[in-house]
């Protein structure tokens, strides 16, 4: 069953290649999409009916991975049905067809939902690796100059920030294997879980292996200093990509941290691993707030947006506890949906101006009203504010970190959200009204007066918006019961 | 019989000085194609590590590991990377930041921090120093040269170093991860090479250079 998950995104990858036709290309896309999610939700149903599946020595799926799996399921679903409207936009080209970019999205699809189902650290490495691979020409996929030397520098910064992980997930191996661990299980999760507690004699190894893997993920997941190919990838890739990067790929690697994170803290304690995520939390929350204020590009802005949540996620993690860890995860999921809801609306924003940058958008109210619905629910569901989810998860984790007595790390974060809150809903207000303008010799890929707005743009925002009210109004008692059989697994 | 356990174990003992020479001689180069056929025999190097081992400590999959690491990494890599510097038709000299002097001088002292770096864990992990440090220098070099080397493909060659220097950690240490981990980095790896390749063309179309120091539209 497990296979299958795997199996469908895979060979529909070379499915859809095979179509030559961008119609059939589309439609092919949609059903596998449509299979992939039918068989998601199996896996989900069927871990939360046995606990765990496993599919072999190296896949395996828990509720931990569950959880992730129904963040994936969704988000892909709406950016697929997203870009059947996106991509009549874009030129033809020799990489441009809708085939390569629904093949490549497939790859993409393939490399993650195999992360979360990898039940050996070093499959899982390989995996996050791939990532890096199917999206990279997915982030130069314009074949402009701006989306060439984001792609490039992508690939060069991700692949030499992950060797480092390679690198610490070797350290504890050998870690495990001198503590007694047989060295052909010495990478199961599983194995590695029980056999913890024992590798508390090679306690330099484990720490050592930490701070490689924590550099070598923390590059994925955009911790500062880390972080320069995270604005650049997310500005110059299609919207549905941008989307997928920083609502599945940034959890993907943060998932990969939990990870060790659980395994380091069983082994010496909590002490180490989670100062040093406070650390790169709080610094990612309070840089990336403050370089938003400075921000021309719209996308960029939502990137370094980016950035901050996950930091805001490190910090949850790093505070630990019931409390924080159960406000990172519920935080992981939401801040997916509203970055989606987000990055749909600048797509629309970028068809309609010809421009993302924001001092050339106004009047945005009058022309896009939909899309301004969009951006404002996104907005101020993105900043924190009540009665969105994102209100509840930041709220749980400041909480959790001012019970515990954490008063600098919940001043740093505070600080930041409001930095965030002035700098965001100060660039978007500014957007939205006035009266628009349009350079000379600048042509809107849309007429203006007559925007033309498809099903297909609005129904995945609207879901969004919806999904972001029910997580703040009243999650469902089911989602509850399923974050917290996730955080079970791991303490 | 005799003569062949010899054999290997020399390799093993003199594996290390040969790889000091491949980084002294890399920062010394100034031509890509000498850096590629470098790196080609710093690969043989480990690959001859491998087999000696997998002799010594009769493991068949020690022996797996050293034919994927000939046909990948000694064979295939440097002859796609050559047939790239042949193919773009671009001036070929490595265009380094510092003088080649300069270049050996800091390897040679990348090579002294590698042996201070690991005297701390000598004790917990009783493996051969020399390979070890060998290893950690191969990673410091291939850093070092990203930073300092600006051609696009200057910069693969330096992420192929900083790579073997892993895989070679992972050797001495632990003998090797398990095969079909070992089999899915390196083909990540020759994924990597390959896609590094697509984007190297696809540099020099749209900026018509493949100065990597020059593309610096994308800031702040």
């Amino acid at each position: 069953m497990l296979i299958s998950v795997l199996l469908i995104p895979l060979l529909g990858a070379f499915a859809v290649l095979a179509c030559r036709s961008p119609r059939l290309a589309t439609r092919v896309a949609l059903t596998i999409g449509a299979l992939e999610m039918l068989a998601i939700g199996n896996v989900v149903w069927q871990v939360n009916r046995s606990g765990v599946l496993t599919a072999g020595r190296y896949l395996r799926a828990d509720s931990l991975t569950s959880f992730f799996l129904i963040n994936i399921g969704l988000i892909f679903g709406l950016v697929l049905t997203y870009s059947v409207g996106y991509l009549r936009h874009i030129p033809e080209g020799r990489f441009s067809s809708p085939r390569w970019f629904y093949g490549l999205v497939f790859l993409f699809l393939f490399t993650m939902v195999s992360v979360y189902l990898s039940a050996n650290l070093g499959l899982l490495w390989i995996f996050v690796e791939a990532t890096t691979l199917a999206s990279a020409l997915l982030v130069g996929y314009y074949n402009t100059e701006g989306a060439v030397e984001a792609g490039w520098k992508y690939l060069i910064v991700c692949t030499v920030g992950i060797a480092f992980a390679l690198f610490g997930t070797i350290t504890l191996y050998l870690a495990a294997v001198r503590a007694g661990v047989n060295p052909v299980d010495a990478l199961d999760w599983s194995t590695l879980m029980s056999a913890a507690p024992a590798l508390a004699g090679m306690r330099d190894l484990v720490k050592l292996a930490f701070v490689f893997v924590i550099v070598g993920y923390g590059t994925k997941i955009g911790f500062v200093p880390m972080h320069s190919w995270l604005p650049d990838a997310h500005a110059e890739a299609p919207s549905p990509i941008s989307a997928l990067l920083s609502a599945v790929l940034l959890n993907c690697a943060m998932y990969a941290l939990m990870r060790f994170d659980a395994i380091t803290c069983r082994a010496i304690g909590s002490g180490f691993s989670h100062t040093l995520l406070l650390i790169f939390g709080a610094v990612s929350i309070a840089v990336a707030a403050l370089l938003m204020i400075v921000q021309h590009d719209l996308k960029r802005l939502l990137a370094y947006s980016s950035i901050e949540h996950m930091g805001i996620v490190a910090v949850g993690v790093g505070i630990g506890g019931p409390l924080g860890l159960y406000g990172a995860l519920l935080h992981t999921f939401n801040h997916s949906i509203a970055k989606t809801l987000l990055f749909f609306s600048a797509g629309n924003v970028r068809e309609h101006f010809g421009t993302l940058r924001m001092d050339r958008i106004r009047g945005m109210a009058r022309f896009l009203p939909w899309t301004t619905g969009g951006m404002l629910v996104g907005g101020l569901a993105i900043v924190g504010m009540p009665p969105f989810g994102l209100f509840i998860s930041e709220f749980l984790i400041l909480t959790a970190a001012f019970t515990q007595g954490k008063y600098w790390v919940a001043a740093i974060t505070l600080a930041g959200l409001s930095v965030v809150f002035g700098a965001l809903l100060h660039h978007v207000q500014k957007m939205l009204s006035g009266e628009r303008t349009q350079p000379p010799g600048e042509t809107a890929t849309w007429l203006p007066g007559a925007p033309k707005v498809l099903l297909t743009d609005i129904g995945p925002m609207a879901a969004c918006g919806a999904a972001l009210l029910v997580l703040g109004i009243r999650i469902p008692v089911s989602f509850v019961e399923l974050l917290r059989r996730a955080m079970a697994v791991l303490s | 019989m005799g003569l062949v356990h010899f054999a290997a174990e020399k390799t093993l003992a003199s594996s290390a000085v040969l790889l000091f020479i491949t980084v002294l001689m890399m920062a010394a180069a100034r031509r890509i194609s000498t850096c590629i056929m470098l790196f080609a025999a710093q690969c043989a190097i480990i690959t001859a590590q491998i087999l000696a081992m997998a002799y010594v400590h009769r493991s068949p999959e020690a022996y797996a590991i050293a034919g994927f690491m000939l046909v990948i990494k000694v064979l295939t890599i440097p002859y796609a990377l050559s047939w790239i510097v042949e193919k773009l038709k671009a001036p070929r000299d490595v265009t380094a930041s510092t003088t080649p002097a300069q270049s050996v001088f800091i390897v040679s002292a990348l090579i002294l921090l590698s042996f201070f770096a690991i005297g701390p864990y000598m004790q917990v992990l009783r493996v051969d120093e020399d390979v070890l440090a060998a290893a950690i220098t191969l990673v410091l070099t291939g850093a070092f040269l990203m930073v300092s080397r600006t051609k696009a493909l200057m910069q693969v060659i330096g992420l192929l170093v900083l790579e073997n220097g892993i895989f070679l950690a992972a050797l001495v240490t632990t003998f090797g991860m398990p095969l079909i981990i070992e089999i899915g980095v390196l083909f990540d790896l020759l994924m990597g090479v390959f896609l590094m390749g697509l984007f190297v063309f696809r540099i020099r179309d749209t900026f018509d250079h493949l100065d990597v120091s020059k593309l610096r539209k994308l800031r702040g």
